[in-house]
């Protein structure tokens, strides 16, 4: 390809971003609005999971030890504990220390239980697993050991929980294609204004002999213009806004734990600027291939 | 040059616009296509720049059938094809050089070539002091003077006219004429559809009457007849 001929495609792609100026202003404004939409609600998604991920880490299976085992058995049953497949960590947890979390919670209610013989607790494990979905499954197998009386995991919450947050991930993900199928449809609709607006330039280039893609680069390249300019404005802006935000959070709502702007912004802004710019290039593309056909 | 061999063409819609024609037009030749609406001058023209395709027979150019060019191979044979529209087909947002220069870019030519070829153009078609216009500053004849000159520029072998006259008085008219028939002189073939009896009178060239879709006659140094049949 001759050099001459990509001067004059990049310079028609920009004189006509120049000539066609409201239409060129409405096309960046619509890929603006639906990738600031696109990218808020990814943000919000990532956050979602995020936090749901962290009340799911907090989810632990507790199992009581049998009153009757000696100090070394309950070793040994710790050990076989830490072996099983699918156990993160153990925390063993003697009566004793269980009762002084009752002391720290309730304080004089629980007051006259010290000692040996008084008090009503047991020995117990606390157990995370790997994967907290695996709980169920887990306790199941932990009750199953001998020496274990009892085994503890919020059964039903927990199972509840996991399938609330499958869910809301399930919801997320057909939102955020649903949206970009939406930026997609809207951008292209918007180049075919554009578009439309040059049928008749399109049609003389063609009358005069312009190959096919003498006519489309200068569109191709416009409609990359148009989507990487709309994408920059909401790429910037969501960078800010969602920096502020964490930092808001973090001194007012510090329970919530957000991910930090590090870990997605970039992604986020890659992503943005790779949709915009591609949808701007296809919509371009498929929006004239009907005047091409002279 | 031109060579029609049963030339038949009907539409999707069922209407046979033109029925087994038959035409040879020889290079430097000058041709009117007469007939009223609906005889098929338009359907002629289009197949000629292969905008169409016949359904029946074979159209020869330079001798190509040009139904048998590949896609891609249809850009370079319009090359040679210089188009002038009824209704002018400029872009308002250029000026008159630009207009012109933009066949010349769209078939590569270099920056050199457009800076030598665009004025000589314009100058022969009378318009060299209007380069810097917009198309709707001007009149309708300088427009399609414009036009004229973009077809012109790539030296193309044919010039194919729809109706040029079509919305000009009658002076303006013999203007662009005059214009054709210079360029005419300079070996290019000239195939224009015409409904100006006056003009085609006036100029006493080959007259292709087309009726119902058929060449009902065919004259060299021919005029204008309203009712052939």
């Amino acid at each position: 390809m001759l050099i001459r001929n990509w001067l004059h495609y990049i310079r028609e792609a920009f004189s006509s971003v120049y000539r066609n100026g409201w239409m060129s202003f409405a096309s960046i404004g619509v890929v603006a609005v639906t990738l600031f939409i696109l990218g808020s609600f990814i943000l919000l998604n990532i956050n979602v999971e995020y936090i749901a991920e962290d009340v799911k880490q907090q989810v632990e299976i507790v199992a009581f030890v049998e009153e009757s085992l000696a100090a070394d058995e309950v070793d040994l049953l710790r050990v076989s504990l830490i072996r099983m497949e699918k156990v993160e960590e153990v925390r063993f947890v003697s009566r004793e220390d269980a009762l002084e979390r009752l002391k720290e919670e309730f304080g004089p209610l629980v007051e006259g239980f010290e000692g040996r013989e008084r008090n009503p607790l047991r020995d117990s494990f606390e157990i995370r697993a790997i994967i907290p979905e695996d709980i169920p499954a887990l306790a199941k197998e932990v009750a199953e050991l001998p020496g274990i009386a009892r085994v503890d995991y919020g059964r039903g919450v927990v199972e509840q929980l996991f399938s609330i947050t499958g869910v809301v991930r399930l919801i997320g993900i057909a939102f955020m294609i649903g949206l970009a199928l939406t930026a997609m449809f809207l951008i292209a609709n918007t180049i075919k204004l554009t578009v439309n607006a040059r049928a008749k330039e399109i049609m003389i280039m063609k009358y005069v002999g312009a190959t096919e893609w003498f006519v489309r680069w200068p569109f191709l390249i416009e409609g990359v213009l148009l989507g990487f300019f709309g994408a920059l404005l909401p790429t910037v802006l969501l960078m800010l806004v969602y920096s502020e935000a964490v930092a808001w959070t973090s001194l007012n709502l510090h329970f919530l734990p957000l991910v930090s702007p590090g870990m997605v912004i970039m992604e986020l802004a890659q992503l943005l600027l790779v949709l915009g710019t591609v949808i701007g290039g296809i919509g371009s593309l498929v929006s004239m291939r009907r005047f091409l056909k002279v | 040059m031109i060579e029609f061999q049963r030339v038949s063409m009907a539409y999707p819609n069922g209407v046979t616009a033109l029925k087994s024609i038959n035409l040879s037009v020889e290079q430097g030749e000058f041709v009117f296509l007469v007939g009223e609406s609906g005889a098929g001058k338009s359907t002629l023209i289009r197949l000629l720049c292969r905008e169409l395709l016949p359904t029946e027979g074979s159209i020869r150019v330079q001798g190509r059938d040009i139904a048998r060019l590949k896609r891609r191979e249809v850009p370079f044979f319009r090359r040679n094809i210089g188009v002038v529209f009824q209704d002018f087909r400029l872009l308002e947002n250029r000026t008159v050089y630009e207009n012109v220069a933009f066949a010349m870019q769209v078939v590569g030519a270099t920056g050199r070539d457009i800076r030598r070829r665009v004025p000589d153009a314009l100058q022969l078609v009378g318009l060299a002091a209007k380069a810097k216009m917009k198309p709707l500053e001007l009149s309708g004849g300088e427009q399609q003077r414009v036009c004229l000159a973009r077809a012109i520029v790539n030296q193309p072998s044919l010039i194919i006219a729809d109706e040029p006259t079509g919305n000009l008085d009658p002076r303006t008219s013999m203007g662009i004429m005059d214009a054709l028939k210079s360029i005419n002189i300079r070996g290019t073939t000239v195939i224009m559809a015409s409904h100006d009896k006056e003009i085609v009178d006036a100029m006493r060239q080959r007259v292709l009457v087309l009726d119902g879709g058929k060449v009902v006659r065919d004259e060299r140094r021919g005029v204008y007849c309203q009712h052939a049949n």
